[in-house]
């Protein structure tokens, strides 16, 4: 491998990796505060249509994007409503609610655009970082991506600053690790947890955006193809803590961005090793290569008020 | 606090046998919101129906293909409630199925098995598919009991591990996929010997409905004792109410764990080599095709117990036949089932709170 292609590769592996960092670390703010979202990955592909819809309907990414938030909000509304209000099984709920994502998505794209369109929309613009952007060799290809990336990353370190430096952060941690206390301390568990959601509904919705307007700028039937689930998978890889997190989806991304390393006919690996290494690499990663990690001590457990 | 202002969202009404009745009305509920739908896009809802009920039940062959479906379901199901009785959600269904499916196929194709006398023809297949199935189901537990990994995370992982597996397996030419000697060899592997099918129930090929109706039912009846009679049930039981107390009682809980995630996985197993050597008759990607998910929510929705899962899986084996043949002759996508489906499982998990505070009141 020469450097040029690294230079590639590694452009290519933060592509992959980008949509789990946005989702991963969305997820992360409503694992700290207790609640497990199974429904990441619904959240995502609602997301991944919604944002083409928009864009298609307007021609303008910037509102598609918009769309996409807004229906990964929605999403996670539905979400917060059951898992936090009505106290359902959060898993249960999680997988009910992929499969809704998956049939309402499938129905709608064969509504709207028909089985077998691969109608293109418009995508993002590229925004290239002077002077950084003309470096030799890694330059083009790590500071010449499409705008929103930055906007990505940006949303990455907003979440870090959040979770770590203000009292919503400190009430997050405080509702997931021990609720019965927060709620005698006067902090509304209900709240806390609800916007938590909301957050990882709208990270959710930049990565489902990425997935389809930001990368293939349309959408497939189920499209998001478990990475909801790598985001979650990431996290326990991270051990609950951000930055760590966002190293494991770069790991995946690297993994994913290796199947267009090899041309097909010439690789040494099988395609199928190719395609699997991601989820190899979660489960391997879950199964706690790195130790045995400790989750937020309330998560998944519903809260049932204070009598 | 907020606690207090939704507790009481159902104060006076009075529902008999809540348990029943709500999970009936959020079924109820999501097939409305099917039709409207249905209805919102223009569809003839006339031909939709008549489409759906041909398809699903409108011949003798509709019938036995949607049963056969069911079958797959209900195994699926059954693995999945006697897990959830030790508080383990298998989520593995499809993954287990695909395995089930690259074994009984690598058996039957080259086991050397096609000649045997005594059924073993058709059973060692089926026995390499649920032990597949069984390995892949115990993976899950080893790393719960191990690394303390969360069930649904790995099994969910195992799902498409073993969904590429089947991709793999029938892309090879080292592994099953049909020799190149053929003009054009496709992704998929040789079609099973028919020695190593499974025997029509009543012999008659228009009626494709096999013998793995009639093992369904007997496993169906196995489980509910063995949930409800049996040592083992108790011991489920008891660690899935605390696993703590339950070791302390001298329970072991870890050999438990992986031997019921095992079993679990051995059901759904066990569907995929019924699937392909009943049905199918030949490996292809994508083998499995839902089925793993839908005997997940048959699994979730029959709370519990073996009768409920025969009695989902019957209607989600109508159902999926019925959608299929409605997008086929009046042009509904088949997406509205799993658009359904999905309300379903949201709803009655959203219900479980109420049809426990009126289980209560009662």
């Amino acid at each position: 491998m020469n450097l040029e292609t690294l230079a590639v590769y590694i452009a290519s592996t933060l592509h992959f990796a980008l949509p789990l960092m946005l989702a991963a670390s969305g997820e992360l703010v409503s694992e700290a505060a207790g609640v497990l979202n199974l429904s990441l990955e619904g959240m995502m592909l609602f997301a991944a249509f919604f944002s083409v819809w928009g864009t298609s309907v307007t021609g303008d990414p910037w509102i598609g994007l918009l769309w996409g938030i807004a229906s990964g909000i929605v999403f996670a509304i539905l979400q917060a409503v059951l898992s936090v209000r009505l106290r359902a099984n959060q898993l249960v709920v999680g997988i009910g609610l992929n499969i809704l994502a998956l049939g309402a998505t499938t129905f709608l794209n064969r509504e709207i655009f028909g089985a077998l369109s691969r109608q293109l929309v418009p995508g993002f613009g590229h925004l290239h970082i002077p002077g950084l952007s003309t470096l030799p060799l890694l330059g083009p290809s790590l500071f010449q991506q499409d705008l929103v990336v930055y906007v990505g990353l940006a949303l990455i370190v907003a979440i870090w600053f959040v979770l770590r430096f203000t009292a919503y952060g400190v009430a997050c941690r405080a509702v997931g690790d021990d609720p019965r206390s927060a709620d005698w301390a006067g902090i509304s568990v209900t709240r806390v947890r609800s916007i938590a959601i909301l957050v990882t509904g709208a990270m959710a919705g930049v990565a489902g955006t990425l997935i389809s307007v930001g990368d293939i700028r349309t959408f497939t039937e189920g499209m998001t193809n478990g990475a909801g689930y790598l985001a979650i998978a990431a996290i326990i890889f991270g051990g609950w803590r951000l930055w760590p997190t966002v190293g494991a989806c770069l790991l995946f991304g690297g993994a994913m961005a290796l199947q267009f390393q090899f041309s097909a006919a010439t690789s040494p690996v099988p395609t199928a090793a190719l395609l699997m290494l991601p989820y190899v690499l979660a489960l391997l990663s879950v199964a706690g290569l790195v130790g045995r990690q400790v989750p937020p001590a309330a998560l998944t457990i519903p809260f049932f008020g204070s009598r | 606090m907020s606690g207090a202002a939704s507790s009481a969202p159902a104060s006076g009404l009075r529902i008999p046998a809540p348990g029943v009745v709500i999970p009936l009305a959020a079924i109820a509920a999501s097939f409305v919101v099917g039709f409207a739908l249905m209805a919102l896009t223009g569809s003839n809802i006339g031909a939709a129906i008549g489409a759906f009920a041909q398809g699903a039940f409108g011949s003798a062959y509709a019938i036995g293909t949607s049963l056969n479906r069911a079958v797959a379901l209900g195994l699926v199901g059954l693995g999945f409630i006697l897990a959830e009785r030790a508080n383990l959600i298998n989520v593995g269904g499809e993954g287990q199925i695909a395995m089930g499916g690259i074994f009984s196929t690598a058996v039957a194709l080259y086991g050397g098995v096609k000649g045997l006398p005594y059924g073993l023809a058709v059973l060692l297949p089926l026995l390499a598919g649920t032990l597949a199935g069984a390995a892949w189901g115990a993976l899950a537990g080893v790393m719960k009991i191990r690394f303390g990994t969360n069930e649904v995370i790995s099994t969910l992982l195992l799902n498409f591990i073993a969904i590429l597996l089947v991709y793999w397996s029938v892309q090879s030419v080292h592994l099953l996929r049909q020799p190149a000697s053929f003009a054009g060899t496709l992704p998929q592997s040789l079609q099973v010997p028919p020695s190593t099918t499974l025997p029509l129930l009543t012999g008659n090929p228009a009626d494709p409905l096999h013998i793995g109706a009639a093992v369904a039912v007997v496993l169906a009846i196995v489980t509910a004792l063995v949930l409800r009679r049996s040592a083992f049930g108790l011991r489920l039981k008891a660690i899935g109410l605390s696993p703590t107390a339950s070791h302390r009682a001298g329970i072991r809980t870890d050999a438990l764990m992986v031997s019921v995630l095992a079993l679990s996985g051995a059901f759904g197993g066990l569907a995929g080599a019924m699937m392909l050597l009943g049905d199918q008759g030949y490996l292809t990607a994508g083998f499995s095709s839902g089925y793993g998910f839908d005997g997940l929510v048959v699994g979730l929705l029959a709370r519990g117990s073996a009768a409920g899962v025969a009695a989902v899986a019957i209607f989600f084996g109508f159902l999926r036949s019925g959608g299929i043949s409605m997008q086929i002759s009046a042009h509904v996508p088949a997406a509205l089932v799993t658009i359904v489906q999905g309300m379903i499982v949201v709803a009655i998990a959203g219900s479980a709170i109420l049809i426990e505070r009126m289980g209560r009141r009662a």
